[in-house]
């Protein structure tokens, strides 16, 4: 769908204050999860109960912002219910969307509420063809699709012309440089992983072990990255990690920089996206306040017509690394 | 933020006979759970876990148990930390700043200016329920009251002071981040 | 008692086409599978190569009596990529779908899903039965506990488990092979050729860890789960799937095949395969619901 409303600003929520922090910010819609495995940021100490949700849905809903729940995992087999329960509790907090991936969830939500609650398809569907993304679209009356990070604004814009639903891009943090929804690797190192626990690279199987030379970030003891003595340490996600192949040493899959898409915004409304997504429900309010104000502003300078507000410079600091990317956005990144 | 304490906090030895900081913070964390239960409710598991809480800059550290009303504070040598699930390090300003919000956890723990080791999702649910809670300075009155108590003491002497000296220092540094 | 059937996955990396051609004759004479999956999933570019030799292939593995199946890309992106999709759909051979992509194409008609399509409980596989789904062999990192328990709830359906090969464990937009030599994947210079089993990639501290395969990657270790029949039926297990590699793919099929009819145990079963010419140590962790890289011994 090309449409030529306002793009929405969809901003992450991983507790309740972050929640107010991210409305307070400027956003136009804010998404969040329960606290246990449906959603797939499912740390310890993060998400939300069933009342922090009805709070959170109610403060957003007096300051005009929506809430979208991430019901995006994949149910485990013999427990649908807890999957089809975490449903039909965000319908009845009052939320604006349910956002799932696994045929299970979609199809309850279409049996159930389809009236009652909007369903958008999670980037853990991956759907990226228009065949794939019609099929979600007339079976279970989805209406909006978060793409995958690994299409180019010239593909977003030759899939918007192709489709009836509206288009959420990633514009800013975390990056997967898998198809999302369809990686395991975690769970081959690790035994848990996004789509079996909601989960990747665990914190529980992180360790920093110090010996002569330096610091090794390890994950279920495979080394991911090694640090010089002093060095700033990182977080072993796997697929950021150094690692050895033909010969050579380097970060193979993808260096430890995060999305910041922020100059493509004009590109990225000109190619019929609809709303503009933050990644981050891990991150802090801290991060996410000033995230989502310069994404405000750089919206709202888009919108007005005016140059796209260079925030490049802002956002430096607060991203994983310190070291950016516009990611596949630009196709060089293949 | 490079603010250092005076000398003679840092030759503080463990054995301040006579001083009931343990029982006094202890006192101060239950009435924190009683105050912000959804705090502690937030941690779940986790909040029976002993936490090693040790300033590298003093001469004692604590082990935490923060289990909301049954929450227990005790001060100990530098070696107990053995037994406890989660061991975090650093200075002691910097640690207080982690409570009430005025340093990012993330960006000291990458940056190597605190340590932490030891089960890793304590930590994380530790660090993501201290995010969500907001610890005001009312919140936070009756642990630094007890802390507060050993500066009355003479032991602490310039830990307010130099507190206060820090916050100034970092302030414009902070503010520069935020525009 | 019916025995459990053998399935021989198709060929995951790009080996030219007078290979393919050489190796799936020997399947046809004399490989104990009953079910053979052809064709490209991994990466469209390869496709103009391996595209001549499926007509000679298939009717070779028909006339020895093989059931072929077309199998579908993972991940398909151009046009001409979903266009082969419909187009193999329009097939009158079962198909093997590992994307959504294929499904309207080929809904109503039979077909199989490939462990790329995420299967992970009973509704979603109640679904896919019911748009056409006559065999599903779900993501890797299930457990055989988790998949029975999908077989169990859905028999009209039969359940197929990735029993031998490297792992497949992620599909990217990004090509490594190409990443690896300096270069892009449209001018990839489609270096994958070079690795018919993948490319290894090990830790900075030299543990085996992955391997690589154009945009997709794998486990360095390979699969080898060896299970007693009885095993399987406690499971509601149908079938097995056998990923194909550089070693003698007839003597792991018949490996294999003496396991299930009982004429080998587990455990000599996976000293057969041992002996064999592997890219990687054997394990078995996944089937355990354990980290997949965990051998027999392990979890024992």
């Amino acid at each position: 769908m090309t449409g030529s409303k306002r793009m929405e600003l969809v901003c992450p929520a991983g507790t309740p204050s972050t929640l107010r922090a991210a409305v307070e910010a400027g956003a136009d819609a804010v998404y969040c999860g329960f606290r246990d495995e449906t959603n797939a940021r499912n740390f310890p100490g993060l998400n939300f109960s069933a009342q922090e949700l009805a709070e959170g849905v109610r403060f957003a809903h007096d300051r005009g912002t929506k809430v979208l729940v991430a019901i995006n995992t994949f149910a485990r087999v013999g427990d649908v219910d807890i999957w089809r329960n975490a449903a039909d509790t965000a319908v009845k907090c009052g939320a604006d969307a349910i956002i799932a991936g696994d045929i299970a969830v979609l199809d309850h939500v279409a049996r159930n509420h389809k009236d009652d609650i909007r369903l958008h398809l999670s980037v853990q569907a991956a759907a990226a063809t228009p065949e794939a993304i019609r099929f979600y679209a007339q079976t279970f009356g989805v209406r909006r699709v978060v793409i995958p990070r690994v299409l180019s604004v010239p593909e977003i814009t030759a899939l918007n012309k192709n489709i009836d639903v509206e288009t959420e891009a990633f514009v800013f943090g975390g990056l997967c440089v898998m198809v999302e929804g369809r990686c395991y690797l975690s769970s081959y190192a690790t035994g848990k992983s996004p789509n079996l626990n909601g989960v990747c690279s665990p914190p529980e199987a992180v360790t920093y072990d110090e010996d002569k030379a330096g610091m090794a970030a390890r994950l279920s003891g495979f080394t991911i990255d090694r640090y010089a003595p002093g060095e700033p340490t990182g977080y072993p996600t796997l697929c950021k990690g150094r690692f050895n192949a033909g010969g050579k040493t380097s970060y193979l899959f993808e260096e430890p920089v995060s999305l910041n898409a922020g100059s493509l915004i004009e590109g990225l409304k000109k190619a019929g996206v609809t709303a503009l997504k933050i990644e981050g429900r891990q991150r802090g309010k801290g991060y996410v306040s000033e995230v989502v104000r310069a994404f405000r502003r750089a919206v709202d300078a888009v919108e007005e017509g005016g140059d796209a507000v260079e925030i490049d410079r802002i956002l430096a600091g607060q991203s994983e690394g310190g070291r950016q990317t516009a990611g596949a956005y630009r196709k060089v990144w293949r | 933020m490079e603010a250092r304490l005076p000398a003679f906090v840092r030759h503080l030895s463990p054995a301040f006979a006579g001083l009931p900081l343990g029982p006094a913070l202890t006192r101060s964390l239950r009435a924190l759970a009683r105050r912000r239960p959804g705090l502690f409710d937030r941690l779940g598991e986790f909040a029976a876990e002993r936490f090693f809480i040790d300033p590298v800059d003093l001469g004692f550290a604590f082990v935490v148990v923060p289990d909301g009303a049954r929450a227990t504070v005790r001060a100990t040598g530098k070696d107990a930390g053995g037994d406890c699930s989660v061991v975090i390090r650093g200075p002691i300003l910097t640690l207080l700043a982690l409570l009430d919000g005025t340093q990012d956890g993330d960006a000291l723990f990458f940056n190597r200016v605190i340590s932490i080791s030891g089960r890793t999702e304590a930590v994380l649910a530790l660090r993501n329920a201290i995010e969500d809670a907001e610890l005001t300075p009312a919140d936070l009155i009756g642990l630094s009251g007890a802390l507060g108590r050993l500066a009355d003491a003479g032991i602490l002497g310039g830990l307010d002071m130099a507190r206060r000296f820090a916050a100034a220092a970092s302030a414009p540094e902070m503010a520069e981040r935020r525009s | 008692m019916t025995a459990i059937s053998l399935t021989l996955g198709p060929v995951l990396f790009h080996w030219p086409a007078e290979r393919l051609v050489d190796f799936y004759r020997r399947i046809a004479d004399e490989a104990p599978v009953g079910r053979v999956h052809v064709g490209e999933v991994v990466c469209g570019k390869r496709m103009p190569f391996s595209d001549p030799c499926w007509p000679d292939v298939i009717e070779r593995l028909e006339r020895a009596g093989k059931e072929v199946v077309l199998a579908t890309l993972a991940a398909p992106a151009t046009v001409r990529e979903r266009r082969s999709i419909a187009d193999l759909c329009g097939d009158e051979r079962l198909v093997e779908v590992n994307d959504i992509t294929a499904l309207p194409a080929r809904s109503g008609q039979p077909f199989v899903t490939g462990p790329f399509l995420n299967v992970y409980n009973e509704a979603t596989a109640g679904f896919l039965a019911g748009h056409g789904a006559r065999a599903i062999c779900p993501p890797v990192e299930l457990s055989m506990a988790a998949v029975g328990a999908m077989a169990k709830a859905c028999p009209e359906v039969d359940f197929e488990l990735f029993a031998f090969g490297r792992l497949p464990l992620a599909i990217s937009g990004r090509c490594y092979h190409a990443r690896l030599h300096g270069l892009h994947k449209d001018s990839c210079q489609f270096t994958c050729e070079k690795d018919p089993d993948g490319l290894a990639v090990d830790t900075l501290d030299d543990q085996a860890f992955l391997a690589i395969n154009g945009v997709q990657t794998l486990s360095n270790q390979v699969q080898a789960f060896c299970p007693a029949p009885e095993t399987l039926r406690a499971h509601a297990i149908a079938r097995l799937r056998l990923s194909p590699h550089t070693c003698d793919m007839v003597e792991v099929a018949r490996t294999y095949r003496a396991l299930l009819d009982g004429e080998e145990t587990p455990g000599s079963a996976r000293a057969r395969l041992a002996g064999l010419d592997l890219p990687g140590d054997l394990v078995e962790g996944y089937v355990h619901a354990r980290p997949g890289w965990m051998t027999a011994a392990m979890v024992d």
